[in-house]
């Protein structure tokens, strides 16, 4: 068994010598410490310093219907949810632009880990692709390595601004916010319930200008969180939504893909919002109204501007309710009235007029810290972030 | 008519020709089941297969790919395939791939500044070892009270990954703008080297070798007969006085080891960074391999290398434009096609006449 461990050891030896024939000085890793301070120390590099200065991609120009267009994405287009609704986007843009729907090859299924990104990229690049889609916010990362190594394609990618890639996000919490309003007027009890999937920062976005806007027209509304941890999970949801109802909630807000909890809150006689599109049609009975992405106007921008040659990785778009971005769906009539309707819509106004600020002050946590101060709004930053949850929601994150 | 009877036979031995032709005839089976698919969706089987083989195999960025890919798989699949070896049910490597990254990853974090090439071998080794400790903690009931191992090693899993996923959630996520779980790169300096001016990186050579090791260790070692042995006849090994706890404890402690290097490598030579999604079923697909591979160490490494273009491969099929639900079927169908197949290879089937339809006769005749 000896002889065993000591020929293991001495290919690690080998192939870790390999490694060090670059050199082996410690001082050159010292000297990148960690700017946030966070407990990465010493031998650790930020991918932001990862990435490789790769020479511009040559500006070419096209015609903008000759645009061919590539997406990969981590789940399928007929999900129902967050996929579909990129995929929509996709589709309603290139309409928009002229661009034959034979341009756009959308690969699915591609897990948000390196050598699956690789592969889909190289088979998207030897179609010839001019520009590739990150529709998983996952991929940011990866593609920021990847994307040097491609200097014909341009890569775009939802989420955060990320080096090497036009990046794209929507002010969902524009509409989450009349969700809350709505859900605080229709159920006239100050206690809420929100269904949340994973401790995300965009899920968490979402509970916060939901309780915000429940608290906007019901000062005293509270919203119970709970989390199900998982994105899709029929089983996990529907218990979360029980659990919400057996506290007595009658209107709940969620952020799943799933009919799970609108078809829960069916069968339990109360209500709930949709998500990612119009949920009306999985409880025609229970969803009162339901938050829907539209990314048309921004991917018909992208895609004009990469075929003009005017775009560059310093792009990022984070459109909002103004740019008809953060939409809501018609309201469920037979639950909501015209006279709360009316009322939300007047808010929705207010929001694009720059007349509501979600996240204005003067703001605070739920443990009771001040996160900005009155008369100032929260930088989009830590818009974007949100490592907190704020008063009035109920719940850890 | 009815005097047709088919029988089984099981093969004393199974003769190489029928070992190697066996899964050849079920993937071309398997092939035949998903084109009756394509064609359905309005594509050519063949011409689907020929960009599905062409690019997995026969170009540089695919086969660097799938090479890639299959590293980890051989890793787990080699763990998976000795505990099962002497009948030990470790399903667990999964979460001993999670437990090795971490754990190296952690040394790199938190460990005492050294020169580079002697962290990265520390690293290395305390990843493996992780990966051991994970899975003798599941061995020692086992050993001990002759507690199932197949249930806790399973169950060992989810916390692995739970833990794996609070940590690039939490404490080592990359605190830079970002807010995705992802930790921080490790310096380029940790790199596991890419082989001479590819993208290959050595990992696959720690798999190979690790590999043939394994089968030396079968071969010829004291230890390895008698693993063999006790996976035959556990009281025969009893009675010549073989010392099955602590060869229990050695099986899963190697079983461990390799998959906890499956994630050494991974961060190392691959991802370069910890992320919740990071073993991606690897550890379970090991579980396949090994079956597939019959435990052989050496058939361990090219079934991986095939399941591993299968994944590749299927980027082009969807690319192709059909839909990547039948992408992943044709992935599903080939595995059950020849695991299902094993049957025919390990199987005669004898086809009779009978004389006559009444039993009795026949047997007077």
């Amino acid at each position: 068994m000896k002889r065993v461990f000591g020929v293991m050891l001495a290919v690690i030896m080998l192939v870790a010598s390999m490694a060090g024939c670059g050199g082996a000085d410690t001082n050159a890793v010292e000297a990148t410490p960690n700017a946030a301070g966070s407990t990465v120390t010493e031998a650790v590099t930020t991918a932001v310093e990862e990435a490789t200065s790769a020479e511009p991609a040559p500006v070419a120009t096209k015609d903008v219907t000759g645009l061919k267009i590539g997406a990969i994405t981590t789940f399928v287009k007929e999900d129902g949810g967050w996929c579909g609704a990129q995929y929509k986007g996709i589709v309603a843009a290139m309409k928009a632009l002229n661009i034959p729907e034979a341009n756009l090859i959308f690969v699915e299924n591609t897990a948000e880990e390196v050598t699956a990104v690789t592969s889909a990229i190289d088979a998207l690049a030897a179609e010839g692709v001019d520009i590739i889609m990150g529709a998983s916010t996952g991929y940011a990362p990866i593609l920021s390595e990847l994307a040097p190594k491609y200097p014909n394609i341009t890569f775009a990618q939802v989420g955060d601004k990320t080096d090497n890639l036009i990046c794209y996000q929507i002010r969902d919490y524009q509409a989450m916010f009349l969700l809350g309003a709505t859900s605080a007027l229709v159920s006239g009890k100050p206690l809420l319930g929100y269904s949340a999937g994973m401790s995300e920062a965009s899920v968490r976005r979402g509970i916060n200008s939901f309780a915000l806007g429940a608290k906007y027209v019901e000062p005293d509304s509270k919203v119970q969180v709970v989390w199900a941890n998982s994105w899709y999970d029929v089983d996990k949801e529907t218990q979360c939504a029980k659990s919400l109802i057996d506290m007595g909630i009658t209107c709940i807000g969620i952020n799943a893909s799933s009919p799970a909890i609108p078809q829960t809150c069916e069968k339990n006689g109360v209500y709930c919002t949709g998500y990612h599109q119009d949920m009306l049609s999985y409880a025609p009975k229970a969803v009162m109204v339901s938050f829907m992405w539209n990314w048309e106007p921004i991917f018909e921008t992208v895609f004009k501007s990469v075929a003009d040659g005017t775009s560059t990785k310093d792009d990022y778009y984070f459109w909002g309710a103004d740019k008809n971005c953060a939409t809501i769906s018609d309201f469920n009539a037979d639950i909501v009235s015209t006279e709360i309707a009316d009322k939300v819509k007047d808010l929705q106004k207010k929001i694009i007029a720059g007349e509501i600020e979600v996240f204005g002050g003067e703001l605070k946590d739920n443990k009771g810290t001040v996160l900005v101060n009155k008369g100032e709004v929260m930088s989009d930053k830590d818009i974007s972030a949100q490592k907190f949850l704020v008063e009035n929601a109920i719940g850890e994150w | 008519m009815g005097n047709m009877y088919f029988r089984l036979e099981k093969r004393i031995r199974t003769p190489l020709a029928i070992r190697i032709l066996n899964p050849v005839v079920f993937i071309v089976l398997a092939m035949g089941f998903c084109g009756i698919f394509i064609t359905l969706a309005g594509f050519e089987p063949v011409k689907v297969y020929a960009k599905m083989i062409k690019t997995a195999f026969f170009t540089s960025k695919g086969l660097t790919q799938t090479i890639l890919y299959s590293i980890p798989l051989m890793l787990c699949g080699l763990g998976v395939s000795i505990s099962f070896k002497m009948n030990l049910n470790n399903l667990g490597a999964e979460g001993q791939y999670a437990v090795g990254a971490i754990a190296s990853f952690g040394f790199v974090i938190y460990g005492p500044s050294m020169p580079l090439s002697i962290k990265l071998i520390l690293a290395i080794l305390i990843g493996i070892a992780a990966g051991c400790l994970w899975s003798v903690l599941a061995a020692i009931p086992k050993a001990l009270w002759n507690v199932n191992e197949t249930i806790i090693s399973l169950m060992m899993n989810y916390i692995a990954l739970l833990f794996l996923d609070y940590l690039c959630r939490g404490p080592w996520m990359n605190n830079e703008g970002l807010n995705l779980p992802y930790s921080a790169s490790i310096n380029k300096m940790l790199y596991l080297p890419n082989l001479f001016g590819t993208e290959i990186n050595s990992g696959i050579i720690i798999a190979i070798i690790s590999a043939i090791v394994i089968y030396w260790f079968f071969k010829k070692t004291t230890s390895g007969y008698q693993i063999s042995v006790i996976k035959n006849s556990l009281s025969a090994a009893r009675y010549a006085g073989m010392n099955i706890k602590k060869n229990i404890l050695l099986v899963m402690g190697i079983s461990g080891a390799l998959a906890g290097m499956a994630g050494v490598v991974k961060i190392f030579g691959i991802t370069h960074r910890l992320q919740p999604s990071l073993p991606g079923g690897a550890g379970f697909t090991g579980i396949i391999i090994a079956y597939l591979s019959k435990f052989n160490p050496l058939i361990v490494i090219v079934v991986s290398f095939f399941i591993a273009g299968l994944n590749t491969g299927s980027y082009s099929v969807q690319i192709s434009g059909v839909p990547s639900q039948i992408a992943t079927m044709i992935q599903g169908a080939i595995l059950v096609f020849v695991l299902a197949g094993e049957f025919f290879a390990r199987n005669k089937i004898i086809v009779g006449r009978r004389v006559s339809a009444d039993p009795l006769k026949e047997g007077e005749a």
